[in-house]
């Protein structure tokens, strides 16, 4: 393996490990919370009504988790990367509009109720980890249980 | 996709017709049948670990709810007494209909003084309104009181005089008559009383005390373990000496 090669898995493993353990934290965080707490945190995004609000609030966490954990363990890397920043992708969307359209959200709702940063903080934070996330598509492949099963395949 | 790929190299490496994952799946491709058994095994093998990350995860979440280890809520500023970083940290959990509850308020009072600085006590609220048909509208009450800043008068003033309200037939007087006695201004009451935001408080506080457990008021956590009923806590308040020995 030339040294390149072996960066490129080491930088793949550690955005694997970023971003997995992003979305552990997030999802664990509101899973273990009130579900209507997150739920409130949605409403005020002002995108969806009350009703489908709760159903993302009960079932958003517990994705996060899963995902979270596929993407730190390295199982079925590829989709569980590109399903984060899909994920990413759709939380940037809503923090985006709620800026432009100047919403008055106290908080994001992106860590439970334990964190009140702005939305422009909140933003910026998730390039980072859409950047984390394609980094993982990309070299995430090695040091992955993907990877041991496919060898011993 | 990297299934795609890896197997699409493996075709080609042993001169399988087939072009695409759907043809060897299918297996029109009798050359293909080795890939197509490995294809399956690792795939199988791999939904298998999955599965086993989601129940561990799912189970871990669930022990994590059961045993009250995931980081409390801190109870607005109105209604938590005693310093934010006071060594023994108490959620309790309270009914302002319940006797029990009332029992209890005297002993935590009692502690939130001679212990001074060193407890902080948060205060919230689980109304059971299907035993107490007025309790969740007390909690608002007391709620729109502590945002004049009289919660706990407000809160004592219920407790005291609990047996004249708790099963009116209509809504209690006494919620508009405790906030004459402490002077406070009642339409604004009313109307925060009557406000979504109030009982989207109030009803948060429920929620959270069904993900830690709660069926009994009032459940105490001292320190993250569980006390129900006066007795209970006192016998955690015993210990509280030496735990402030030990951290000094």
């Amino acid at each position: 393996m030339n040294e390149e090669t072996r960066t490129k898995d080491i930088i793949g493993l550690l955005a694997r490990l970023l971003a997995g353990g992003i979305f552990i934290y997030a999802g664990f965080l509101k899973a273990v919370a009130p579900a209507e707490e997150f739920a409130y945190a949605i409403e005020t995004y002002k995108v969806v009504p009350a009703g489908p609000a709760m159903f993302a609030a009960l079932t958003v966490p517990w994705i996060e988790l899963y995902l979270g954990v596929f993407l730190a363990a390295g199982v079925f890397t590829d989709l569980a990367a590109l399903a984060a920043g899909a994920m990413l992708l759709g939380f940037e969307g809503l923090l985006l509009q709620a800026m432009i359209r100047k919403l008055p959200v106290t908080s994001c709702g992106c860590f439970g109720a334990s964190m009140h940063n702005s939305l422009g903080y909140e933003f910026f934070q998730n390039l980072l980890f859409l950047a984390a996330a394609a980094l993982a598509w990309k070299y995430g492949g090695r040091f992955s249980i993907d990877s041991t099963l496919e060898q011993h395949g | 996709m990297q299934f795609d790929l890896i197997f699409t190299m493996k075709i080609r490496e042993r001169n399988c017709s087939a072009r695409s994952l759907a043809e060897v799946i299918s297996g029109r491709d009798i050359k293909c049948c080795i890939i197509k058994r490995m294809f399956n095994r690792t795939l199988a093998r791999k939904f298998f670990a999955a599965g086993l990350l989601v129940f561990a995860v799912t189970l871990a979440v669930l022990l994590c709810r059961q045993f009250s280890l995931a980081p409390a809520r801190p109870s607005p500023e109105f209604r938590a007494f005693g310093p934010k970083n006071a060594t023994i940290q108490i959620y309790e959990y309270t009914d302002f209909s319940c006797p029990a509850c009332k029992a209890a308020e005297t002993h935590v009072m009692k502690i939130l003084e001679v212990y001074r600085g060193s407890v902080r006590v948060n205060f919230k609220h689980y109304p059971l309104p299907t035993i107490h048909p007025w309790s969740f509208q007390a909690a608002a009450y007391a709620d729109c009181a502590g945002a004049q800043g009289r919660f706990m008068e407000y809160a004592a003033l219920l407790f005291e005089n609990q047996e004249q309200w708790a099963f009116a037939k209509s809504k209690p007087a006494q919620f508009a008559s405790f906030a004459a006695e402490l002077k406070l201004d009642l339409p604004a009451l009313e109307s925060c009383a009557a406000a979504p935001e109030t009982a989207r408080r109030v009803k948060l506080d429920i929620s959270e005390g069904d993900l830690r457990g709660v069926n009994a008021t009032p459940t105490f956590f001292i320190n993250g373990k569980r006390a129900v009923g006066g007795t209970q806590f006192l016998d955690q308040a015993k210990k509280f000496d030496n735990l402030l020995n030990k951290n000094r």
